[in-house]
């Protein structure tokens, strides 16, 4: 528990005293690594711990995020006077109002009848919002403009960053304290064995309608958080890209461990921030990795860093050291490939890469990938990637049984401590 | 000197990068902020590709300030908050002028964006050249004195059909108006029932539906022949004009279709011989240009300039003319400058001349009216049919009146 504490305030310490030294690029991306990770954690809440897989999660962001530019829009016409920094209590209001209507309705089923409930939910805002003009300024959307308040301009991404920052570890805070309380046990309850929380005496649909009402809350934090920063908001966060996007963070983090939402949140966004930069073909890449995890860690990204915490004592580092270098080897080959390959492919199949040999009546001219010239049809072009490929699938089989063979040793330590420590109370209480 | 980096240090905190000092001159930085991935990406890449190519040919001349023009590509992923982080980053990198076209509500978004950091950075002012975002409230409620809009909008393409096609005899006494029902087919509704007078004729009725949403157009087919019009007006784009055309096809309608984006990449391939005798508004003809344009822009990218390339072409190089009369001798580069001489700025092209109207920053650009023809000279998408030349309609008879939302404030 200590050593919890210590990591979560280490990481708190580094949020909060590193952003002034970066540029103002990634002073943004974190802001919306923020954003990203509550309303992540504000999903999970509803998938995670309550069972209930939403695909209409956008429709509780995207209310939030215009509840605020509403508020925001009064402030600016001096029609209120209201706190800049507390201006996502509108999204959280406009998210749990909405998220009980909504909820009421979704919750009378469950399984795939609710997510598909939930789906045309976000649909219904998304087909509607476009015509409502006073109320989601049309397809162009509303706007306005952070107003100063008590001598801050938020003018800058930096001030911006920080009051994502407070409402986002307040929130995920509040979310933790949530699990600790009996309503939280019964979240957890429903999701295991929804008969019996009825047999208990409790009125399931109302358990679930205040559940999704509180997720709806803290999603609705998030959008108004989004609105905050961007100054504007369109019918465009109504779309299933945006719902889609939060379920991929929730599994790719890890939908069964308190933080993993956040994890996979975080990781995505800056994944999406620095290769949508580098290479167009970043979206392929994004559902490679959630793939990969799906197949081979189910309990996500968040799942892999609680197993190792939970074994920490019973891990004998050299030997996992030597697995682990070994797969990093085998996942560096062939990623190294397979990025050569679509890399190259994408320039070799563009219009660009086209009028190129247009120019040149047909003639296949050598193109440039990482600071080099390669020959199209030259064999020491592919025979890079191919002997890439062929070390990491020599290797694959080995860095595998590793792998097994280390966590093994390391659960069938556990067990044996496990059961030294059961026979030692059993023991005691036989004495006594 | 010494004094002024110092300055520039400290204000980091608050603003950006370091600017170059001015022993090296400041390259001129151009932003493209474009949907490069997901659906929309076709378009975007042909805004991006023709911005580069004018980009190119300003470099080959010297480029400006004493280096060449940059060009950074940013990825919007076509939607509005991508748009916003990019605008961010672009910000970051320095940018001084951003280019977008795609859709009106990215446009929305970046220009919002622009007046407010041009508010809160007096003296690092952003620009924006919108290339194809035709809403009409970018000009009107939310114009401001650092946007310029180089395409055109719906009365100007629907006025020039309407005169077009009347004096052509082929517009008829009944018009009936089809569109999506957004601000983009809105804007066309008012500007064909406007246009009623002026043409002479009667609106019989007026359709809004969803956009992009629907598969099977002929209910709709139905109900146009029952209102038995001599011409359908459509602002739709994409597959929304696709199927509706196949659909009128199909059901042997016999009227003729007013379009303003009938020539769109692949449109003409999908839609065969059912387009034939269609007119369509838009603000470039290849047929009607007989310089080395097209050429060369097909040397430079493998294709004759096609849809919302060549009006992008031409934005840019109006960029490029404006351009010529500023100069910061190599020091720091004042974006409020180039935008004064960008309200200034003409470009003479094959289709006429190309100017910026002072009070809401829309371009004056001359329309072209064609009509879908077999065996052209410039025959589109692989097939026998081209765009025929019927009217050339100049800039100033075009353009439509300044809109009273648009309150600009000019810089000092």
């Amino acid at each position: 528990m200590l050593a919890r504490i210590a990591l979560i305030a280490g990481l708190l310490i580094v949020l909060i005293a590193v952003p002034p030294f970066l540029g103002i690029g990634w002073q943004n991306a974190l802001t919306n690594m923020l954003i990203a990770s509550l309303f992540a954690m504000a999903f999970n809440l509803l998938v995670g711990q309550a069972g209930l897989l939403s695909f209409g999660h956008a429709a509780f962001f995207g209310v939030g995020a215009f509840a605020t530019l509403h508020l925001m829009g009064a402030i600016e016409d001096r029609i209120i006077a209201f706190p800049t920094p507390l201006l996502p209590l509108a999204g959280a209001v406009a998210g749990i109002l909405v998220g009980a209507f909504a909820g009421y309705f979704a919750t009378m089923r469950s399984g795939v009848y609710f997510a598909l409930v939930t789906l045309a939910i976000a649909e219904l805002f998304h087909s509607l919002a476009p015509h409502w003009d006073g109320l989601f300024g049309g397809e162009a959307g509303l706007s306005s403009m952070r107003m100063p308040w008590a001598g801050l301009t938020f003018g800058s991404p930096l001030q911006v960053y920080y009051l994502a920052l407070g409402w986002t570890v307040v929130s995920i805070f509040l979310l933790w304290a949530y699990t600790r309380t009996a309503f939280g046990r019964l979240t957890l309850a429903l999701r295991d064995n929804e008969q019996r929380v009825r047999f208990m005496g409790y009125n399931a649909h109302t358990t679930k309608v205040i559940i999704f009402s509180i997720s709806a809350m803290f999603s609705g934090i998030a959008g108004a958080l989004l609105a905050v920063s961007n100054e504007t908001a369109n019918y465009s966060l109504f779309s299933t890209h945006v719902s889609a996007q939060v379920v991929l963070h929730t599994f790719v983090g890890g939908s069964t461990v308190f933080f993993g939402p956040a994890i996979g949140a975080s990781i995505f966004t800056l994944f999406a921030f620095y290769i949508s930069e580098v290479t167009r073909t970043w979206l392929l890449y994004q559902g490679l990795i959630f793939v990969l995890v799906m197949l081979y860690a189910p309990q996500g990204i968040g799942g892999l860093v609680q197993t190792h915490i939970q074994h920490w004592s019973k891990i004998s580092w050299p030997e996992l050291g030597r697995a682990y270098a070994v797969a990093a080897a085998v996942a560096v080959c062939l990623t190294s490939a397979l990025v050569f390959v679509v890399e190259s492919f994408a320039i070799i199949f563009s219009p660009e890469y086209a009028a190129v040999r247009g120019r040149l009546d047909g003639a296949w001219p050598p193109f440039k990938l990482f600071g080099l010239e390669w020959e199209v049809f030259s064999p020491f072009t592919w025979i890079i990637p191919l002997g890439l490929l062929a070390v990491g699938l020599l290797l694959l089989p080995t860095a595998r049984r590793m792998l097994r063979e280390t966590w093994n040793h390391i659960l069938e330590r556990a067990e044996a401590a496990r059961i030294a420590k059961s026979e030692i109370q059993l023991a005691g209480a036989v004495e006594s | 000197m010494k004094g002024k980096t110092i300055g520039l240090v400290l204000g980091a905190a608050v603003a950006f990068g370091l600017p170059a000092g001015a022993a090296q001159a400041e390259a001129l930085k151009i932003g493209i902020i474009e949907s490069l991935s997901g659906p929309q990406t076709s378009t975007g890449r042909l805004f991006a590709a023709a911005a580069k190519f004018v980009v190119d040919e300003i470099n080959k001349n010297g480029g400006f300030n004493g280096a060449p023009i940059e060009v950074i590509e940013y990825d919007n992923a076509g939607g509005t908050t991508g748009a916003a982080d990019k605008f961010k980053q672009a910000v970051a990198d320095g940018v001084h002028i951003v280019l977008q076209g795609a859709s009106s509500a990215i446009a929305g978004q970046i220009t919002e964006d622009v007046r407010k950091h041009n508010i809160r950075n007096p003296g690092k002012e952003v620009m924006f050249i919108n290339l194809g975002a035709e809403a009409l409230e970018l000009t009107g409620d939310k114009c401001h004195f650092y946007h310029f809009r180089f395409t055109t909008t719906a009365p100007m393409r629907v006025n020039a059909l309407v005169n077009a096609m009347k004096k052509a005899g082929e517009l008829g006494t009944r018009v009936y108006s089809i569109n999506q029902n957004y601000s983009w087919g809105r804007d066309m509704e008012e500007a064909t029932k406007a246009a009623a007078k002026v043409g002479g004729y009667e609106v019989v009725a007026t359709v809004l539906h969803e956009v992009n949403k629907i598969q099977d157009f002929s209910p709709y087919v139905a109900k146009i022949k029952e209102a038995n019009p001599d011409t359908v007006v459509t602002g739709n784009w994409s597959n929304d004009l696709l199927l509706l055309m196949k659909a009128a096809g199909d059901a042997g309608l016999k009227v003729r279709f007013a379009t303003t984006f009938l020539d769109q990449v692949g449109n003409i391939a999908n839609a065969g011989n059912t387009a034939l005798g269609h007119y369509v508004a838009h603000p470039y003809n290849i047929e009607a240009d007989n310089s080395d344009f097209p050429e060369a822009y097909k040397a430079a990218t493998g294709h004759y300039p096609v849809y919302i390339e060549p009006q992008t072409v031409n934005a840019v190089r109006t960029l490029g003319q404006a351009l010529k009369t500023v100069d910061f001798g190599g020091g720091d580069i004042k974006v409020s400058e180039i935008a004064k001489a960008l309200e200034k700025a003409s470009l003479d092209t094959p289709m006429g001349k190309i100017t910026v109207r002072a009070e809401d920053h829309q371009a004056v650009i001359p329309v072209v009216v064609s009509k879908v023809i077999e065996n052209p000279k410039y025959p589109v998408d692989g097939t026998k049919y081209g765009f025929g030349v019927v009217e050339i309609i100049p800039g100033p008879d075009a353009i439509y009146p300044v809109q009273e939302a648009c309150k600009m404030e000019r810089p000092a």
